[in-house]
């Protein structure tokens, strides 16, 4: 990954080469056209406005204003007929002392972080271990990758509602299974209970991710050159080693940044949990995300919504320094982007 | 055992661990297909059957015909989930065409422009990645109510193209960073202007990327459910992930329509795995973000 960044460094782009382009390309641009009379550096500022336009006016529409607004709504006291109008009561702290205040509020937070855990935990240490397979020579290997990112591609509520039909109680494949080879006895309501529910949304979770993580540490297991693991073997280090020694480190950057992104989208998971559970039983799957649905658009208390989504913004924004840090390439002009 | 013996064995193991965990993969799939095809009564009783039981249409005659009552039949003007498949498709179709429409000629801007604004912007838009999906429906189901465009299809895919228009920017630019910058001089030499080195020289050449883009603007919007309950919460229309939701939420949910229904909701997917797997792993690997 990151050879092939410096590697483009030196052909693409042209911060490479320096300032005094510009006037070469002035003498260059043709005297016509409606902005004939601009040189060619202004003729590109221009056009290069021109092209982020559209962008610029869509990022404040769709990401600055609902975010703005979502921080004034916390303090205010809306319901519905207020929403749609600036303007509503003040309301001060008082939506985020209600919110601290509210058990399903913070149930909900620590719900969220045990599912996020839970879920990334599960996803790497699968995504790593078929990742290490696929890095093998075999058979219908090609096949098998290709199929594996199926779960990626499933509408998040079709998941959920899968899911919800494989752990249902009686007739569901997990009990069956289960019962088959003798594990439990009589069928576990998975769903239905509030020890297991929160589990079972997180194993559903882990299986939509999975692709996710095999896909993006598998890659990153491309880059590991074949001399360093022989070198390793020659060494005497046993596969176990090597694999902790070796490989990791060297992919590092990658899990990091799969960490990352896996992080962003398990906190703000939302269709899942309302095709399995709905946030229940006894609000037993309530996330952050969910609850913050219901508070808003089901309970019209659009104060204290926006004071809990404000929370998982914060949340969701911790890691962001780190996401930058890591991103810095694509922020860095002169050198060259991708992946 | 020889050395090369040992190395066959294990050729053949990691086949065979890996046929484990593909089906282990692919089961949950397996089992709504095999679901869509049972009735209610079958699909609630004490057994689960991993084999067709007594397979039958029927689930998709009410999906397609839409001959059971309930909030989805009342909601639909036509009462069934075809007209579902057609707003999804409509709505996966706009947000893949808006997404383009937005993030090539910014793309484009971000990665041959030498522009101030650059850094700030590519910040921003890895910053709006993060920002999760329900902090931004609450306060756009304001903004759309403002701007009358609640229940309203453009309101939906403007609020859609909310998970690919970022995506989509920064995977473009890195994609046509790569590109070397003399084949945008020539063309301007040869006297082309700025929109038709774009429109001739760039467009052609970022084809495999744009159709990454559109690709996973297309799953996105297709798959949206979030802002559809949130945008569309008494349109006279709902996409097939609503449907879903529809059938679900009856007193007595049709468990068997909510399988057919989820079946087809697949179909996309499915299509789109076999004619462009490329560009879906392509994008699964370049950063995707989902939900």
């Amino acid at each position: 990954m990151k050879q092939a960044m410096s590697s483009r460094t030196t052909q693409g782009g042209e911060a490479g080469s320096g300032l005094p382009k510009a006037p070469a390309a002035g003498r260059l641009a043709r005297r016509r056209g409606p902005f004939s009379r601009l040189s060619g550096a202004h003729k590109q500022q221009l056009a290069g406005w021109l092209f982020l336009t559209p962008a610029i006016a869509y990022v404040l529409f769709a990401f600055a204003t609902p975010i703005v607004y979502n921080i004034a709504l916390s303090f205010e006291r809306d319901s519905l007929s207020t929403i749609g109008s600036i303007g509503a009561p003040w309301a001060g702290l008082s939506n985020y002392t209600t919110m601290f205040h509210d058990q399903i509020a913070t149930s909900a937070i620590v719900h969220t972080l045990l599912f996020t855990v839970g879920s990334l935990a599960g996803q790497f240490i699968i995504g790593l271990s078929l990742a290490l397979l696929f890095s093998n020579r075999f058979p219908g290997r090609t096949v098998a990758r290709s199929l594996v990112i199926v779960p990626w591609l499933v509408p998040l509520i079709v998941t959920g509602v899968i899911f919800r039909f494989m752990f249902q109680q009686e007739g569901g494949a997990a009990n069956q299974v289960l019962m088959d080879i003798g594990l439990i006895h009589s069928p576990i309501d998975w769903l239905g209970t509030t020890s297991y529910a929160l589990l079972t949304v997180t194993l559903a979770n882990i299986w939509l991710g999975v692709p996710f993580f095999t896909l993006l540490l598998y890659s990153a297991l491309q880059e590991v050159p074949e001399e360093v693991k022989e070198a390793a073997m020659i060494d005497g280090a046993n596969s176990w080693q090597r694999l902790r020694l070796v490989t990791i480190p060297m992919i590092l950057p990658v899990i990091e940044i799969t960490f990352i992104l896996g992080f962003v989208f398990t906190v703000k998971v939302f269709d899942l949990v309302i095709g399995m559970t709905g946030g229940g039983p006894a609000n037993a799957t309530q996330l952050i995300s969910t609850w913050s649905y219901t508070l808003g658009f089901q309970e019209f208390n659009f104060g204290e919504a926006a004071a809990l989504n404000n929370v998982l913004l914060v949340a969701a924004l911790v890691c962001a320094p780190l996401y930058l840090l890591l991103s810095r390439d694509q922020l860095r002009r002169s050198s060259g982007v991708g992946r | 055992m020889s050395r090369h013996h040992r190395k066959t064995a294990v050729r053949w193991l990691s086949t065979l661990v890996a046929f484990v965990a593909v089906a282990l993969m692919l089961f949950p799939i397996y089992a709504i297909v095999v679901a869509s095809f049972e009735s209610t009564v079958t699909i609630f009783s004490t057994h689960f059957h991993f084999f067709p039981y007594h397979p039958t249409l029927a689930n998709y005659k009410t999906v397609v015909l839409g001959t059971q009552s309930g909030p989805a039949a009342s909601v639909t003007t036509n009462g069934n989930q075809l007209g579902h498949v057609l707003t999804s498709l409509e709505i996966a179709l706009a947000t893949a065409l808006l997404t383009l429409v937005i993030s090539v000629p910014a793309a484009y801007a971000l990665a041959k422009y030498r522009m101030r604004v650059t850094v700030v912007f590519i910040g921003a838009l890895l910053l709006a990645q993060i920002v999760p999906s329900i902090v931004l429906a609450t306060s756009l189901f304001a903004v759309l109510l403002k701007v009358g465009m609640v229940n309203t299809l453009p309101g939906v895919i403007l609020a859609d193209c909310t998970y690919a228009v970022p995506f989509g920017i920064l995977v473009l630019r890195a994609f046509l960073f790569a590109l070397p910058n003399e084949v945008m001089h020539s063309a301007r030499v040869d006297g082309a202007s700025e929109w038709q080195t774009f429109r001739m020289i760039v467009l052609p050449l970022a084809r495999s990327a744009i159709v990454t883009v559109a690709v996973f603007a297309f799953l996105a919007g297709w798959g949206d459910f979030i802002f559809a309950l949130t945008t569309l919460n008494g349109a006279s229309f709902e996409p097939i992930t609503l449907g879903i939701y529809s059938f679900l939420g009856n007193y007595q949910a049709n468990w068997g329509a909510v399988m057919a229904a989820g079946v087809v909701a697949l179909v996309p997917a499915a299509v789109l795995l076999v004619i462009a797997q490329r560009y879906i792993a392509t994008g699964l690997t370049a950063g995707a973000v989902k939900g």
